[in-house]
């Protein structure tokens, strides 16, 4: 099916690690992310805090697992449901009347006239804090990319001899987008997947950079960096936790994307 | 290209319409009564009581349907009678030029700096390869997985607050600029130094590329001839794609730097919930962000005889 | 006076040997042709030459030009003023973005050392002289495949250099665009030498004086063209020269045709509101075999997506005479590859077909027989087989749905002229045995002659 180069089995890899950290990491510690322990600021990693506490006394360990969670959910609810409309509508898009692709057409080109972080932002402001509405901020730039990839390759393959051929053997649209559409779309759909995935949890960590995502408490990798910034002489490893977390989903998305070097 | 410009109006259009009905959407959904709010933004807070707000309540058509209330803010809109700020009292149309004319110049800047960081690295890449090429594709995948407030994040931490040799935050000089200048050049040249690098290795190893060689044209001949404008069209026609990286960088890096453009207007107006001031610079990202994309149908129309980008 | 003179030149890839150690001399006013099959190591040998092979392939060897002794580094100042190199498909080999009288004038200019106004005289002087005058401003995509490689021969030749290494000159080309080109070269080359690699038979038999046949890297025989023409001493060199259509077999063939099948009147085909040929009147019978000869663009593949029902037709009337349902009006493609999903493997697809038709399991494997088609092949996708396995897995889909008409879209002429030779047969014979209407397509006249019973021919 899909044959991996090294590049994106390593970005993989380090992607199942930093699934398995956000997963199990509650299980390794007791208490909670929320737990405030004005007692216990700031110390450094040790062997009660493993990633030490932030300047509420919070576990790090598990704090930064929460946010790992979060991104990665909200990177996984992006990626399938933008993949889903986009494919769907590109195909449809690509086979049916010229009135509907025209439509999309119009759709695609009104959603691309604002930078997508600008749109992000502005839903933002209309329920601030609120996952979901962010879930369907970033899934209304990211279908785009899908819906335009497929209807791509979807016209080209309607004019194409093998398509032509199997429509002359009598088979339907169904069998015709199992065996020609999809397998075609599908390569490149995992790289697009994998960098909106990246994307996605760019997305929201910039909103949390610029205090307008999601709320505090909640741990949230943006979020945190701004949170840790004034402590960073006091405690660079603490800021330093949230952007290697960042840094490195990021890193393992866009190396599973990458099929040949770029 | 006529077409081409015709789609761009049709976004300037939508543009427009999108981010009036976002914000519309948000000042009927806001708590408390937004009447009184922006009355109190235009007279000041001593001054308005509830017949200043009655006032104002009925010139934006608040107390209407909202269907007849969409209408008014639309006519509004396109009077480009943005209203004032709820925070400053002071008229939003007035403070977005302000604001544009820093976000151009750190643009521009940050821009500029990228070429020259890119177009180097990426054709010296492409014609030697080896280790340069490894080099830079490591330090192009690293710089990539790092989002841009990062990037001037690190940069504040490393040459503001560590060797003091910049500002950290602010404007005013020209030392100012460096920083969220060098952070939005960083961001951009660790994707353009590739796109350039597999355009310039496509350009090389392309068979009219050694015809050129073959009928009689020097190293620098056929670079000259065949190779800048080739190698060109699809790179121009990349900007025009990474033009989203300039301006999501921009609100970034202008939030980071407390750099006074639209993108810090942008934020802090949404942080403090100063609805006029939303509108106004979300639409003013908006039109830079079609006027910025025209400009790159047209210089690709001027550089590709063969029709230019599909976009 | 030697222009080229080569002992024991050989490429490597790391330890690989490519292409076999070779020696040849070429004096001045000399035409030597290359002979050989895709992938015989002919193109590397030029490269050799010339000095620009690829940073992975290594040379070995002794190369004079001018009857010096230079590396492959040296022979870079030679380029365009001595020596010159015509790159295979032209269309790849002039700058995309200038326009053709444009990079001939730059040349004539930069290379010859023309002044610019000179430099551009003596490019209307050279276009007009291949009648291209009117093509000058055209960019590479506005020409056709002909004149692009007549502008880049003009260009090869404009820096002076009385040595042409042409690889595969006519690649691509119709017959007829093809004895324009070769005739150009020969023109050009009669002050100095020509080099011309080919795998054409016809080509190096217009091009005669001497001749090397290589296959595998490995030199089987060299002499005067026409001798090793006419009388080829290996069994290889035997074998092309058979599988050029002209030498086909003539054959008697059963000419009794069934009833009607389809006939058009007035029939105007095209895209759009272009028509590509109008006013066409025929008859197609059960059984018969009609070749369909034209230009490139005359609308050959647009005739039978017209009668195939997939493209509407301009004007006229198509009738069919037979009640078969849609699926039994076939067709086969230029590109097999482009034709087969590579997703699954072969047997998946032909099991798809299978049960969508019900057709009857048991007339698969003799069909496979009758086409040389092994089982086990079928285990493999498209990209695992040869384009002439491919080609004849399509004809097994084709003929198990029982076809009343087959349109064969130039369906040999990606393969190489020996399995040319074979499926072309097959395809005639197996139809003929199912009475099964063919439409055979090709540019080659040659082989439509050999293999149809009567010739539609379009014209623009």
């Amino acid at each position: 099916m899909l044959a991996l180069s090294t590049t994106q089995k390593s970005g993989l890899a380090l992607l199942v690690l930093l699934i398995a950290y956000a997963l199990c990491a509650p299980l390794l510690q007791a208490g909670d992310a929320t737990t405030q322990n004005l007692s216990q600021i700031l110390t450094s990693p040790n062997a009660d805090y493993w990633l030490g506490t932030d300047h509420f006394g919070r576990n790090m360990w598990l704090r930064l697992a929460e946010a790992m969670q979060l991104s990665l959910m909200m990177a996984a609810l992006c990626v399938m449901t933008s993949a889903i409309i986009g494919v769907t509508v590109g195909v449809l898009a690509a086979t049916r009347a010229p009135w509907f692709d025209r439509v999309m057409d119009g759709i695609v080109t009104m959603i691309l006239a604002l930078p997508g972080l600008v749109l992000v932002l502005i839903f933002a402001a209309i329920v601030p804090g609120s996952f979901w509405v962010l879930y369907v901020a970033i899934s209304l730039i990211q279908w785009i990319e899908y819906f335009r990839i497929s209807r791509a390759i979807t016209q080209r393959l309607t004019q194409s001899p093998a398509v032509q051929s199997s429509k002359l053997m009598g088979f339907g649209e169904w069998y015709i987008f199992r065996r020609h559409y999809f397998p075609a779309i599908m390569p490149q759909l995992f790289t697009i997947a994998a960098f909106g995935a990246a994307n996605a949890i760019l997305m929201m960590a910039s909103l949390g950079f610029v205090y307008v995502g999601i709320q505090p408490p909640l741990a949230e990798l943006g979020l945190m960096i701004v949170e840790h910034f004034p402590y960073y002489s006091d405690a660079p490893w603490l800021l330093a936790q949230p952007l290697a977390a960042l840094a490195l989903v990021v890193l393992a998305c866009q190396l599973m994307g990458r099929g040949k070097a770029l | 290209m006529r077409q081409l410009l015709l789609k761009r109006l049709l976004q300037l259009i939508a543009v427009s319409w999108g981010v009036g009905t976002l914000t519309f959407i948000l000042m009927r959904s806001l708590p408390g009564d937004m009447a009184y709010r922006i009355a109190a933004s235009r007279y000041g807070m001593d001054a308005v009581d509830s017949r200043a707000a009655d006032i104002v309540r009925e010139e934006l058509g608040l107390d209407q349907g909202a269907l007849s209330a969409y209408w008014q803010w639309f006519t509004d809109l396109l009077s480009w009678n943005l209203g004032n700020s709820l925070v400053s009292g002071a008229p939003v149309s007035e403070s977005l030029w302000h604001m544009l004319g820093h976000s151009l110049l750190l643009a521009g800047a940050g821009m500029a700096i990228a070429l020259i960081i890119a177009i180097p690295l990426g054709l010296a890449s492409a014609y030697w390869g080896g280790w340069l090429d490894r080099a830079l594709l490591t330090a192009s995948t690293v710089m990539r997985a790092v989002p841009v407030f990062v990037i001037g994040l690190l940069a504040v931490i490393v040459f503001a607050l560590e060797w003091n040799l910049f500002p950290v935050a602010g404007f005013g000089t020209p030392a100012h600029l460096v920083l969220p200048a060098l952070t939005l050049a960083l961001s951009l040249a660790a994707m353009s130094n590739r796109v350039i690098h597999t355009e310039a290795k496509r350009v090389f190893g392309s068979s009219f590329y050694e015809f050129a060689r073959m009928k009689g044209l020097s190293t620098w001949q056929a670079f000259k001839h065949h190779g800048i404008r080739n190698i060109a069209v699809p790179v121009v026609a990349f900007l025009g794609i990474q033009l989203i990286t300039v301006v999501e960088g921009v609100v970034m890096i202008e939030s980071l730097f407390s750099w006074p453009g639209i993108g810090h207007g942008l934020a802090h107006a949404i942080f403090a919930r100063d609805i006029p001031l939303i509108q106004g610079a979300a639409l003013m990202m908006g039109v830079m962000f079609v006027v910025l994309n025209t400009l790159v149908d047209i210089a690709c129309h001027y550089l590709d005889p063969r029709g230019g980008r599909i976009a | 006076m030697s222009l080229i003179h080569i002992e024991n030149l050989s490429v490597h890839a790391g330890s690989v040997e490519l292409l076999a150690p070779i020696s040849l001399t070429v004096q001045k006013g000399e035409r030597l042709t290359i002979l050989g099959q895709t992938g015989s190591g002919k193109s590397l040998l030029a490269q050799a030459i010339m000095g620009n092979l690829p940073a992975s392939l290594r040379a070995e060897g002794d190369v004079r030009l001018f009857e010096q002794r230079v590396n492959a580094e040296e022979r870079q100042a030679f380029w365009g003023k001595q020596i010159s190199m015509l790159p295979q498909e032209p269309w790849n080999s002039l700058d995309p973005l200038m326009g053709a009288k444009q990079q001939l004038a730059q040349t004539y200019h930069l290379v010859a050392g023309e002044g610019a106004a000179q430099a551009q005289q003596s490019a209307d002087y050279t276009l007009a002289l291949q009648g291209l005058q009117e093509s000058g401003h055209k960019r590479v995509d506005q020409l056709s495949g002909g004149m692009a490689q007549r502008v880049a021969i003009a260009c090869a030749m404009a820096g002076g250099a009385p040595v042409l290494l042409a690889d595969e000159p006519t690649k691509g080309l119709d017959v007829s665009r093809r004895d324009q080109v070769v005739e150009q070269l020969m023109t050009q080359s009669e002050q100095g030498a020509l080099i011309t690699i080919t795998h054409d038979v016809a080509v190096a038999r217009q091009i005669g004086g001497r001749m090397m046949v290589i296959k595998s890297g490995e030199l089987l025989e060299e002499g005067n063209a026409e001798d090793i023409l006419n009388a080829p001493q290996h069994a290889f060199t035997k074998a092309l020269i058979d599988a050029d259509p002209v030498n086909w077999a003539d054959e008697t063939r059963d000419t009794r045709y069934g009833e009607p099948l389809i006939s058009v009147q007035d029939l105007s085909i095209g895209h759009g509101k272009q028509a590509l040929t109008r006013h066409l009147n025929f008859t197609l019978h059960q059984g018969e075999v009609v070749g369909v000869v034209g230009d490139s663009g005359c609308g050959k593949s647009t005739l039978g997506d017209t009668l195939l029902g997939v493209h509407k037709a301009l004007g006229g009337k198509i009738e069919r005479h037979s009640n078969a349902p849609l699926h039994q009006w076939q067709k086969l493609y230029q590109d097999p590859t482009a034709a087969v999903s590579s997703a699954v493997s072969l047997r998946t697809l032909l099991n798809d077909m299978v049960s969508l038709h019900n057709i009857d399991r048991s007339r698969i494997a003799p069909l496979m027989q009758q086409l040389g088609l092994s089982d086990d092949l079928l285990n493999r996708n498209s990209e695992g087989v040869s384009g002439g396995e491919l080609q004849r897995f399509c004809m097994l889909r084709a003929l198990l749905l029982e076809p009343v008409l087959l349109f064969a879209d130039e369906p040999t002429s990606r393969l190489d002229p020996i399995t040319q030779r074979e499926v072309s047969q097959l395809l005639v014979d197996v139809a003929k045995q199912n009475g099964c209407a063919v439409m055979l397509v090709s540019h080659d006249p040659a082989m439509i002659h050999k293999r149809c019973d009567r010739v539609i021919s379009l014209s623009q």
